[in-house]
């Protein structure tokens, strides 16, 4: 198994759903901050998620 | 503090991924050096995280955070002077020789390199401590729990430690580590955002140095004298104590650690786990400990309204800076994944426990002196079946804190220098081949008897000293200190005298063991980067930067 697989499922859902909640609910917001912080970490989780799959299908492919 | 549905299905989805890898990967069990050392087949990046992430439990997480609300920029010492040189130290100097003596355990290379008494010392000692370690976090994580969510510290304390039981089980070693990693990844992912923005609204690094007293915010500069500097440490203590005899002893003999790098691929694999490990791990503190001066920056805003909650004896609750801090700055939705860091913490810490516990059991004690000889499809069942008993004893030992709150905070005391006399061996015995049994032995039990005695008879902040009070200390962390130090002299004084007297072993006996009478890999056909020496210095240059950024 390529932990690189898992992992980057799991960030990229994770991301997938920071990112449509901080879109539905941009007004959600903890008492000392005004950022839409469930967007910006959301897509910086799906960045992530996205190149861990990236690599492991690179490595799979020169396997392969 | 209240949790979203969103909250929940991302923990939720996560506990559904820890099982998830555990579930696929318990095909590659067929012997018990599968469940127990991975087969020394897992790839080296996967070890290197695993490394520092074994380390990460949410004692450390929660700790350091309320060290750097309490102490300020010096808990960083704890990293940049103490974890990091340790890690090369290990990754250059020791490793060939754990990993090329075919030691399955560090108790087993005791026993290799000098005889069965040293290796049943450490093996016994070291079993006691993970259970209660793994107890204690354990502990630590349901009152936690119960505190910020109201969540049912029985039910979060069986939860986890069923999901741990469930993914080591299934899959072993290589289970907890390849969990370790996905949770290492989810640590600093989830805790940069409040890293990030708790600094920023303290003013950045700029406002927090205006705000907070200079001692606060410079490393080194304020290390004369114990009375100039918060952590109430002089530069001796800190250097000596910390920066070598307490951070080599944890991370040069802590079997918790070093069995990670032992399941690395090969040799070479093996010497880079730690290397390559210092790299994230220098970095760590702005995740784990920024976010703590951070808090107490704030709590001098006015305009923040930030208080830390008050602890029993009225001042301010350090532990709590973390869990504050995410009230403040996350909504739900990412408040969820922040818990899901906090429980993945808690997880990596336990499952690195428990890893080590079954191994030493199993090979150390039930192989050793209960049952030896018997077939390898045995050792398998019986490592199994521990991974049971290792998470019931800590749950218990869970327990056994909640009442008696006292005799935790003093085996935790215990835990923190029992590592320093360990080292003193394990230096002498690999790099001075004269070094004999009863020289280990006397010097190791006395070192650790000399650790206790002190602890016994000086206090420091109220606690130790339940014997007498002899002396007392300015700070915990310099009676920590001194005391591994004393520990350590103790225990390398009289290991040399002892061995000078008594009879070495033959140099047939200890090839592979001790240097010398080993063969050192030279790496020489790797590429550069992969090479020991020049990753080492690309770290030490990082490592002089950052602790001159920070003077």
């Amino acid at each position: 198994m390529d932990l690189r697989v898992p992992s980057g499922w799991f960030f990229t859902i994770v991301g997938l759903i920071l990112v449509g909640y901080g879109l539905f609910e941009p007004g959600l917001q903890a008492p000392l901050t005004n950022a839409n912080v469930n967007l910006y970490s959301g897509i910086g989780m799906l960045v992530f998620g996205v190149f861990l799959l990236l690599l492991a299908w690179r490595a799979s492919r020169s396997h392969a | 503090m209240k949790l979203a549905p969103v909250d929940y299905i991302i923990l939720a989805l996560y506990f559904a991924f820890v099982l998830g890898i555990g579930w696929r990967l318990r095909k590659r069990i067929a012997s018990s050096g599968d469940f127990l050392m991975s087969g020394r087949s897992v790839p080296v990046w996967i070890t290197s995280l695993a490394f520092i992430a074994a380390n990460l439990g949410a004692v450390e997480l929660i700790g350091m955070a309320a060290s750097g609300a309490k102490y300020g920029i010096m808990t960083a010492h704890f990293y940049w002077l103490g974890a990091i040189p340790a890690m090369l130290f290990m990754g250059i100097f020791m490793m060939p020789f754990y990993y090329g003596s075919k030691a399955r355990s560090v108790p087993e290379y005791l026993k290799l390199r000098f005889d069965e008494k040293t290796r049943a010392f450490n093996a016994f000692s070291f079993a006691i401590m993970t259970i209660f370690s793994s107890g204690i976090s354990m502990y630590a994580l349901g009152l936690l729990l119960e505190l910020v969510l109201g969540w049912n510290f029985t039910m979060s304390v069986l939860a986890s430690a069923a999901i741990v039981l469930a993914y080591t089980f299934l899959g072993g070693l290589t289970s907890a580590i390849y969990n370790e990693v996905l949770q290492f990844f989810l640590i600093v992912l989830g805790f940069a955002p409040l890293a990030i923005m708790s600094v920023a609204k303290a003013g950045g690094w700029h406002g927090i140095m205006a705000r907070l007293p200079a001692n606060y915010t410079h490393a080194w500069q304020y290390m004369g004298s114990p009375t100039q500097n918060p952590m109430g440490v002089e530069i001796f203590g800190m250097v000596f104590g910390l920066g070598f005899v307490l951070s080599f002893g944890y991370w040069c003999t802590n079997f918790l650690v070093v069995q990670r790098a032992m399941a690395a691929e090969s040799m070479s694999a093996a010497r880079r786990t730690p290397l390559i490990g210092t790299i994230p791990k220098m970095f760590l503190p702005f995740v784990v400990i920024l976010p703590g001066i951070a808090a107490i920056t704030l709590t001098k805003m006015p305009g923040m309204h930030y208080v830390l909650p008050q602890n029993a004896a009225g001042g301010p609750d350090y532990t709590q800076a973390l869990t504050t801090l995410m009230a403040q700055f996350y909504p739900a939705g990412i408040l969820g994944l922040g818990m899901t860091g906090l429980m993945a913490s808690f997880m990596s810490g336990m499952a690195g426990n428990v890893t080590a516990f079954n191994t030493v059991f199993t090979y150390d004690i039930y192989q050793s002196y209960i049952r030896p000889g018997a077939d390898d499809h045995h050792y398998l069942t019986v490592g199994r079946w521990t991974t049971v008993v290792g998470v019931l004893l800590s749950i218990l030992a869970a327990y056994v804190a909640t009442r008696y709150n006292n005799i935790m905070d003093l085996l935790q005391l215990v835990f923190g220098v029992v590592n320093a006399p360990l080292f003193a061996t394990f230096l002498l015995g690999m790099f001075w081949k004269r070094t004999s049994a009863h020289g280990a032995f006397t010097g190791l039990t006395l070192g650790t008897g000399a650790a206790v005695t002190m602890l016994a008879t000086t206090v420091a902040e109220g606690k130790g000293g339940w014997i007498t009070n002899l002396y007392q200390f300015p700070s915990q962390m310099a009676q920590n200190f001194w005391i591994a130090i004393i520990a350590f002299t103790t225990c390398l004084v009289i290991t040399v005298a002892v061995s000078l007297v008594t009879e070495p072993r033959s140099d047939k006996d200890m090839e592979g063991l001790v240097y010398g009478l080993t063969h050192i890999p030279h790496d020489a056909t790797e590429k550069w980067y992969q090479r020991p020496a020049p990753l080492t210095a690309m770290v030490v240059v990082l490592l002089v930067i950052l602790n001159i950024w920070f003077r």
